[in-house]
């Protein structure tokens, strides 16, 4: 029987659905984390009796067909970007961007990472790193006889420098942004990586062109809502154990044909 | 002799196909912008033996066949999401988006995506028909709202705010929606002989996903209904081959 086949689809599309939320879950105080939602659509329909056919010469036609539908696919797991909530920290060098930007981090290998995740250090060079040590673009060197770092919404990061009054500008922190943010490919570790979905990367200056502007001595919180999680999660164990019991049925029904050979 | 035997069987076989759409409803029970099935019966009247213009003449068997599956259109129940490229429709209507080979598809789930061009498109990479040809977003196009009648703005590039007009999404309704035939990917196909119309006023929701409109407690009880007519046929079948069985013993059954 075709159910059984149907409702393993649909028990299979809610465990995917209970591994997301859990993976939201155990994110909840990631930072900057952004909160993935399974979408699912249906599967093929055989058309037994096609709609529309004609039943007579008179021109007589079927008002209403038969299509059995196959079952439930999880076509993506698209990620919500919206923005989180700010806290406050009071580190110098945590940034949070309030506005549709990533920050630009370059990995040992050369090659590029997207972040949004702004809870930077300093290392031994004086430069601005993530905590894995990659440097965030452009790189900046903080000298090492500085002190009271400042980074302005702007993302220009300027010190007081002993011996003179007015702050040095040290150099302004660029933001990077996609046409579809969703499409980026997370790589672990907070971090995104470009790929043909999310479109090529556009640099700029924090505050223009929708960048977002940077908050120094903040952090950018999940956007993950437990009430909306464990809903959903509810939701979805429902929907297993409805699944479970199609298959039960099936079964019962196969067996009471079965037992009518003795 | 047989009837018993195949009336029974035609309508466990009619069962069964009820029973696969039930499973399909309840494998969609978290399908965004899914409508239910339900099935329909009639009773397919089998040809007589013999002559029944006279008195006391053999009665009519009568088969049992699906005769179709008919869509529920109702309204599922709205969630929001927050994200601001889920679009639900409440009322009537249904979203334009271009199939695969070009043609027009129909469907609510209005959860959309911007793809590497900059296009809306579904989940599933088809592009959604505005009213006047498909909708495309700037690189540096920000907040993207869409207002109750479908218009898409956004906020353009620059550090001032001026707001961008990038079209209006076409809903469209149909004379007989139950016309429509499901093509997988919870899209519809017209028919030929259906033409959608535009829906004037569109009701549209932004944020939010209008979820799957299976009832769960409506399909476990059809679930129940449906096993247990099945097995009481299959025991109506037992005892019927029993019933024979006992007459053959016992009409054969030669005295000594």
């Amino acid at each position: 029987m075709r159910a059984l086949h149907t409702a393993a689809t649909g028990m299979m599309a809610q465990e995917l659905n209970v591994q997301v939320i859990s993976n939201n879950i155990a994110n909840m105080r990631t930072t900057a984390y952004k909160r993935q939602r399974a979408e699912f659509q249906d599967l093929l329909y055989e058309h037994v009796r096609r709609i529309g056919t004609q039943t007579s010469d008179q021109g007589n036609t079927l008002p209403v067909g038969v299509d059995l539908g196959s079952g439930v696919k999880t076509v993506g797991t698209p990620r919500i970007m919206t923005q989180g909530t700010l806290s406050p920290t009071g580190k110098d060098f945590d940034i949070a961007i309030r506005g549709d930007g990533f920050f630009k981090i370059q990995k040992p290998d050369g090659t590029f990472t997207y972040t949004r995740d702004g809870s930077f250090d300093m290392d031994a060079q004086g430069r601005i790193v993530t905590a894995q040590g990659y440097v965030v673009q452009p790189g900046i060197t903080i000298p090492s006889n500085a002190s009271a770092v400042t980074i302005n919404t702007q993302g220009q990061v300027s010190v007081s420098v002993p011996g003179t009054t007015t702050p040095q500008v040290l150099g302004q922190i660029t933001l990077t942004r996609f046409i579809n943010q969703a499409g980026l490919s997370p790589i672990g570790d907070n971090q995104y990586v470009e790929t043909p979905a999310s479109g090529t990367p556009t640099d700029g200056l924090p505050t223009i062109d929708g960048m977002g502007d940077l908050q120094q001595g903040n952090l950018e919180q999940a956007n993950v809502e437990a009430v909306t999680e464990i809903s959903d999660l509810i939701a979805a164990q429902r929907a297993y154990e409805m699944n479970a019991k199609v298959i039960s049925a099936t079964d019962q029904m196969l067996s009471s044909t079965s037992n009518m050979m003795r | 002799m047989e009837n018993t035997l195949l009336v029974g069987l035609s309508r466990q076989v009619a069962l069964a196909r009820q029973l696969d759409v039930v499973a399909n409803n309840v494998a969609n029970l978290n399908t965004t912008g899914f409508k239910s099935d339900g099935s329909l019966f009639e009773e397919y009247i089998g040809p007589t033996a013999r002559e029944n213009g006279f008195r006391g003449a053999d009665r009519n068997v009568r088969f049992v066949q699906d005769r179709g599956i008919w869509h529920d259109m109702s309204q599922g129940p709205m969630q929001q999401t927050g994200n601001p490229l889920d679009v639900a429709i409440e009322g009537e209507g249904f979203f334009t988006v271009q199939g695969p080979n070009g043609a027009e598809r129909y469907t609510r789930n209005g959860s959309f995506q911007i793809s590497a061009t900059g296009q809306l498109v579904t989940g599933e990479g088809m592009p959604v028909v505005g009213e006047a040809g498909p909708i495309v977003f700037q690189q540096s196009d920000r907040n993207v709202m869409i207002s109750k009648d479908g218009r898409v703005t956004v906020n353009e590039g620059g550090s001032v705010r001026t707001e961008g007009f990038r079209g209006k999404i076409r809903v469209v309704r149909f004379a007989r929606p139950l016309d429509l035939i499901k093509e997988g990917a919870s899209t519809f196909r017209a028919p030929a002989g259906l033409a959608a119309q535009p829906v004037a006023t569109p009701n549209l929701q932004q944020a939010t996903v209008e979820k799957s409109n299976v009832n769960g407690v409506m399909e476990m009880t059809r679930l129940i209904d449906i096993t247990r007519t099945y097995t009481q046929i299959a025991s109506l079948l037992q005892q019927q081959s029993d019933l024979r069985r006992n007459a053959i013993q016992q009409l054969a059954d030669v005295p000594a």
